[in-house]
């Protein structure tokens, strides 16, 4: 069972209840591109694959498999589960406004200053998102024992995730090819390649004893995390013809705002304040990993153990209360604080606009607990 | 007798139909399948007509013409399928008496390029070796990552792998190469198109032996049995994120723009594996498709790429494109016959390996026509205690695996005709040799 309770909660990074001022940040911002909440492309959504799908999901209702909860989440909980990365994409470029260099005929091609290659490149940021939030759930068949429920519903499961995954990367393979642009091309296939690269570090080291470090945190995060927004922010800028300056200028913003909001909802549970709320967490968790710096190995090992029940399991509220008694929580806090900020200073250079102060609102949000 | 075939024909018309359904019918119509001549097939329809197809291709547009007003004892119609670029175009010519089947056969094919070339066809392996050579230290410098993740991406490119698909990107950028009067010299972006191809063909194998829960590949474990289902994944998504990378660097948005049809094609097979049809002829065409996307797009869109590379002639690209399709849905025809005829391991996994993962391929769909019973085991894709054997027996009974093959020589048989329109030179008639080559291997 530690298999599934694991596979939800890395899950669910995105999904969970986000701060009340974050959302609203984000449906403010909404109304500055004009477009509805979400970008996930029509022409995938109501494909014969994805239907199938749907059909498909309904026969793992009642079993263990994670992508049950993944396809709930994003049915039930889309409130929670805003296609943000599109969002921002579609802020920045707005924010960005027309390119000094770009040809006559580029700057026709606008819908509420936003190119319709820069939407489509929105889309395809969320349809990558949302493949690997499926190909996160794909079940290692060894680990699974009897008692875990069926093995037949595990296979099943992993057949219908791994052809969904597949199916949602290659329609953004189509679509990225059709924005006819090999630089943006390179750039969003290296984010492909960068969030493979940081999922498979969390396999590996979201252990108990596998330790990671605040500096190895902050690159695993940022290959899962932060790298695709960060490159398509870029990318988004470099559709419109803006110049390296501009582009790099996007990809900081990204990288920083991704990391932030990363911070802040590994956060979450130590900060809310309803007592006695047994929520769980994960080892790789900001706050966590600063924690088991800053007491040492040996000191995190021995808290480890007292906090463990008779039958041997961790009591997550005890050990919640372990980590906030010391200074890795402040300083989570504190690290959230500085990308929300580097976040704020990248865009100064854009003119002030409703789309910058949409991304500003969207930045100081993740920094407000 | 205005020939039964000729009315079915009409019907195909209207059902949008292909080859494969042409062939079908004449079987399904109890019609002789004569295997005797290598290169040339005939089926009596009927009290003493003998009909003959003719493959040909046409780009396809979206339309159903019917040319049927030609002389009475000359049909041809034209068929074509409505949906998708990746269409299977066939033109049916018919006579009532005596017609040739796909001429020309193999032989003459050999002598009229022998004739033109003078140069005597070499080994294509011997040909293409020299631009293989390293390919796959190539890719696994491309495949730059660390850790542990980096022994999953290089697992497969272990350079024991037949390679036969950068084979043939590299033959047909040369031929093309010669063909348009450059020197036969690969470009570099073709080169790295040989590779983009080994690369989605492995990503692919990776994700589809997770799918089907597969635990032998190429004599030894497969990912996902050796390091778990999620880290194959990932190692798949690994490799499809640098073989894009490598073909943005090509720097040609109709070279992507071809990959990402063939990444489409992929999935979208994969997904058509899924079902099962009941209408028996809708279940061959569906076969078909399915083949087409998930083994000859990649080669033909492949050759589609490094032509794109060289020339901007769309004649020309078509017949690259159709030499791949062809010689690709062979090459799958003819993996499927060994599924049933290799001897155990020998393809490195074990044999009727796709009864038991519930497909019916080509000798299954074929012996089904003889021996019904067949048709219920396919509906429940062969679950029942016993089914597999069962069917194993039937396809052995029948000439299941005879008529693929048959099938198979077809296909190569149209590759040949697309190739011979290229100018001659020694990669063109390694490519008509290769055809060959995909027929008679044995594993």
């Amino acid at each position: 069972m530690t298999l599934s309770s694991r596979g939800r909660r890395t899950l669910s990074l995105f999904s969970s209840s986000a701060p009340s001022n974050w959302s609203k940040a984000v449906a403010d911002a909404e109304k500055i591109v004009g477009y509805p909440t979400s970008f996930m492309s029509l022409r995938c959504l109501l494909s014969d694959e994805l239907s199938n799908v749907a059909i498909q999901v309904k026969r793992l209702v009642g079993t263990q498999h994670p992508l049950l909860h993944t396809a709930r989440d994003f049915v039930f909980d889309s409130r929670n589960n805003l296609p943000t990365r599109g969002l921002i994409v579609l802020l920045l470029s707005k924010a960005a406004g027309p390119s000094h260099t770009a040809s006559d005929l580029l700057a026709q091609d606008t819908v509420s200053g936003i190119h319709t290659s820069q939407r489509n490149l929105a889309e395809i940021t969320e349809l990558i998102h949302t493949a690997f939030l499926v190909h996160r759930g794909i079940v290692d068949l060894k680990e699974w024992t009897v008692s875990d429920g069926p093995l037949k519903d595990m296979e099943f499961g992993n057949k219908i995730a791994v052809l969904s995954g597949d199916f949602l990367l290659a329609n953004a393979c189509t679509g990225l090819a059709q924005l006819n642009n090999t630089k943006v091309v390179e750039l969003i296939s290296s984010a492909i390649g960068d969030v493979v690269q940081g999922i498979y570090n969390e396999n590996t080291s979201n252990t108990e004893e596998n330790s990671l470090d605040v500096k190895a945190w902050e690159e695993h995060t940022f290959l899962s995390h932060g790298a695709l927004l960060a490159k398509s922010c870029q990318a988004a800028m470099e559709l419109a013809q803006h110049d390296k300056e501009a582009q790099s200028m996007a990809y900081t913003f990204g990288k920083h705002l991704s990391m932030g909001h990363k911070l802040n909802s590994d956060l979450l549970p130590f900060v809310k304040s309803s007592a006695g709320e047994s929520a769980t967490f994960s080892f790789s968790a900001a706050p966590v990993v600063f924690h088991r710096q800053i007491v040492g190995q040996e000191r995190w090992s021995q808290q480890l153990q007292q906090v463990k029940t008779r039958r041997n399991e961790l009591d997550y509220s005890k050990l919640l209360a372990a980590v906030k008694s010391e200074k890795g929580v402040s300083t989570a806090m504190d690290l959230c604080c500085y990308h929300g900020n580097k976040a704020l200073e990248a865009i100064q250079a854009f003119p002030s606009s409703e789309a910058r102060s949409g991304l500003e609102n969207i930045a100081s949000a993740i920094t407000k607990f | 007798m205005a020939c039964p075939l000729l009315r079915q024909c009409s019907k195909w018309n209207a059902n949008c139909s292909s080859l494969f359904e042409t062939l079908w019918y004449s079987n399904g119509r109890s019609v002789s399948f004569s295997t005797s001549s290598l290169g040339r097939t005939s089926w009596s329809s009927g009290p003493g007509n003998e009909v003959s197809l003719r493959l040909l291709s046409a780009p396809g547009r979206e339309c159903c013409r019917n040319t049927g007003r030609s002389p009475p004892n000359r049909a041809a119609i034209a068929l074509r399928r409505r949906t998708g670029p990746n269409t299977f175009n066939f033109t049916t010519s018919l006579t009532r008496h005596k017609l040739r089947l796909l001429d020309p056969s193999l032989k003459s094919c050999f002598c009229i390029n022998s004739a033109h070339t003078d140069v005597k066809v070499q080994d294509p392996f011997t040909i293409a070796q020299e631009d293989l050579t390293n390919l796959y230290d190539d890719i696994r410098k491309e495949l730059f990552v660390t850790k542990e993740l980096k022994a999953l991406c290089h697992y497969y490119f272990d350079g024991k792998g037949k390679a036969i698909r950068p084979m043939i990107v590299v033959l047909m950028a040369r031929a093309l190469n010669s063909h348009s009067n450059r020197s036969g010299e690969l470009l570099p972006g073709q080169r790295a198109v040989a590779m983009i191809t080994e690369m989605i063909h492995t990503a692919s194998l990776v994700h589809d032996d997770v799918i089907d829960g597969s635990n032998r590949r190429r004599g030894k474990g497969t990912i996902n049995e050796l390091w778990g289902e999620k880290k194959a994944i990932l190692a798949g998504d690994f490799i499809l994120s640098v073989a894009s990378i490598t073909m943005a660097r090509i720097g040609n948005n109709t070279v992507v723009k071809v990959f990402s049809q063939v990444i489409e094609d992929l999935v979208r097979g994969e997904f058509m594996q899924l079902g099962s049809k009941e209408n028996e002829n809708e279940r061959f065409k569906h076969y078909l498709e399915k083949t087409f996307k998930k083994t000859a797009s990649l080669i033909a869109n492949s050759c589609k790429a490094v032509c794109v590379l060289v020339t901007s002639d769309p004649k020309v690209h078509e017949i690259a494109y159709q030499y791949g399709k062809n010689v690709g849905i062979a090459f799958q025809l003819v993996d499927d016959v060994l599924d049933f005829t290799s001897k155990a391991n020998h393809l490195g996994k074990p044999s009727a390996a796709d009864l038991k993962l519930g497909l019916a391929t080509g000798p299954v769909l074929f012996a089904c026509q003889q021996f019904p019973e067949l048709h219920s085991m396919i509906m429940r894709r062969f679950s029942s205690k016993g089914d597999v054997d069962q069917a194993w027996q039937y396809v052995f009974q029948s000439d299941g695996v005879e008529q693929t093959k048959n099938l198979a020589q077809h296909y190569c048989q149209e590759a040949i005709r697309q190739i011979s329109m290229l100018r001659p030179s020694a990669e063109r008639d390694a490519l008509i040799r290769l055809t060959e080559m995909v027929l008679t291997r044995d594993k």
